[in-house]
């Protein structure tokens, strides 16, 4: 049989690949035609005057990537949304899976969580920082504030479901509730867990940009307003455009690491 | 007798998270934390006067117009993309990236461009709510499963009405939970836009008070938003029911 199925794979690997380098083309195409109608309603002034000429965004770009100012901005950002992220973690996690063991604290928290999920925290900013003042405890404070909902949302949820299966069986087999939770209740919760990680981990990069444009903390966000302030288009876009491509990353990079880690929970759906 | 057990079930933290806040905050002369007894005079003062109704009228109407566009662009286009297997791959990486972009910093540049008037806050929220109503629209879209397509070819519906009758109420369970998601996202924006520059609107109260040491009102403000935010997502899960009761009631959840 292996005989015949190596001419028949062959052709059919080598067309994948051409239509991969034609997708690529077509998505190059689309690039240069989006930024040629830039260009030319730019030169043409169909944009209100704030609207930079492509080119200098791509200049203010590669500028930018050469720049100290720009990678210290990005660390000081990416340091802020990573430590609030973490702290919502530690407590969404605890919190949620204590909560989600019991039915009755479930039940008894979903007011409270619908109303927090929907609060827009950014909303207390002007507050916040009244009380707590411009600095990165009042930066962390508001990421971590922002993104513990949904890691608490799903850790509440993880633990709800379990595979009924499998709380038999641990009761069948008179298996202790401190070993069921560790062996059952917790892998069991782990793939929601990280839903809510992810999710939670977007928010906080996004959350850390708002309060710098708000408030002047050091960062990206602080970055895009100066630069705006400075009459500096230009550079405001490539900020946004840069900021954009680091979510992106950080996106693609944490769905690799969830891929990775949680192999076996996939195998059984 | 099972519902008020349910009712009480649900209820009593509030209550008590309330009643505690209350008596905690009962007699306080910090300046930051104000009691709740007069966050709730001044909110109802300001609400009477007229004020407030303004300002929440101004926001929720903002919301209420981007909300609409995002969903009139982003329905559009994800029903587009998503029938449409060779611009979904060419655009595919272009969506991602756009929607990676943190929509509260481009509210500076349209505000900055567009000005102080509406407008430039409907667009905000608008980019906002955009990109989970058209994620999602892709998804359900593409998540049509290949008979009821076949339906639809057998009995020749094609063009408008193979989008309207076919495509639409086959994905519109996943668009609505695209909705939920720009909900949030859609009165985050609407505050921070107005945190940041606007001349009315809840989120100018809040800002305008605290910038001039009002700090009840802002607390007012603030209680005020959370209200509303939680309102609207009441109202949108009944609206959410009531389109989606064929789709419950198909049991094609319980598959």
């Amino acid at each position: 049989m292996s005989t015949f199925t190596i001419p028949i794979t062959r052709p059919g690997a080598r067309a994948r690949l051409s239509r991969r380098a034609r997708l690529i083309l077509i998505r190059l195409g689309l690039v240069v035609v989006v930024l040629g109608v830039w260009e030319l309603l730019w030169l043409v002034h169909a944009f209100p005057k704030q609207v930079p000429d492509p080119i200098a965004v791509i200049v203010a770009i590669v500028r930018l990537l050469i720049a100290a100012v720009f990678w210290n901005a990005l660390g000081q950002t990416l340091f802020g949304a990573l430590i609030g992220w973490l702290v919502a973690a530690a407590i969404g996690i605890v919190l949620g899976v204590a909560i989600g063991t019991s039915g009755f604290l479930t039940r008894s928290v979903e007011v409270v969580l619908e109303f927090g999920r929907s609060f827009p925290v950014i909303a207390l900013m002007p507050m916040v920082v009244l009380v707590i003042g411009v600095n990165p405890r009042m930066e962390v404070f508001m990421v971590a504030l922002s993104c513990c909902w949904p890691i608490l949302i799903q850790a509440i949820a993880g633990s709800r479901r379990q595979d009924q299966a499998l709380v038999d069986m641990s009761r069948v087999f008179r298996i202790s509730r401190a070993r069921r939770f560790r062996r059952v209740t917790i892998p069991g919760a782990l793939p929601f867990i990280t839903t809510g990680l992810r999710v939670a981990l977007s928010i906080a990069l996004l959350v850390d940009v708002g309060v710098g444009v708000l408030s002047q903390t050091p960062g990206i966000g602080r970055n895009i307003s100066l630069s705006q302030d400075a009459g500096r288009w230009d550079v405001a876009f490539a900020y946004i455009l840069l900021i954009g491509l680091v979510g992106w990353g950080v996106n693609w990079l944490v769905r690799l690491i969830e891929r990775r880690a949680l192999r076996w929970a996939r195998q059984e759906a | 007798m099972g519902i008020l057990r349910k009712s009480v079930e649900r209820l009593w933290l509030v209550v008590v998270l309330i009643v505690l806040w209350w008596f905690a905050s009962a007699g306080s002369t910090s300046i930051f934390y104000p009691s709740l007894d007069t966050i709730v005079s001044t909110l109802w003062t300001d609400l009477a006067s007229g004020l407030l109704i303004g300002y929440l009228g101004f926001s929720l109407g903002n919301l209420l117009a981007g909300l609409a566009l995002a969903l009139i662009l982003g329905i559009g286009l994800g029903l587009l993309i998503g029938e449409i297997r060779w611009l979904g791959e060419a655009v595919e990486p272009f969506v991602d990236f756009l929607r990676s972009i943190p929509q509260v910093a481009i509210i500076p540049l349209i505000i900055g461009t567009f000005g102080l008037d509406a407008g430039p806050k409907i667009y905000s929220i608008a980019a906002g709510c955009i990109f989970p109503i058209l994620l999602n629209t892709i998804d359900g879209v593409r998540g049509i499963e290949p008979t009821v397509r076949r339906f639809g070819k057998v009995y020749r519906i094609s063009g408008p009405r193979y989008f309207r009758k076919v495509v639409l109420p086959g994905a519109l369970p996943q668009i609505m939970a695209g909705v939920r998601v720009a909900l949030p996202i859609g009165i985050t924006v609407m505050v921070v836009s107005e945190l940041y520059a606007a001349r009315m609107g809840i989120g100018f109260y809040i800002l305008n008070s605290s910038s001039t040491f009002h700090l009840t009102e802002t607390w007012a403000g603030a209680v005020l938003v959370g209200i509303v935010g939680y309102l609207i997502s009441i109202i949108f899960n009944l609206i959410e029911r009531g389109s989606l009761r064929w789709y419950f009631k198909s049991g094609a959840t319980t598959k």
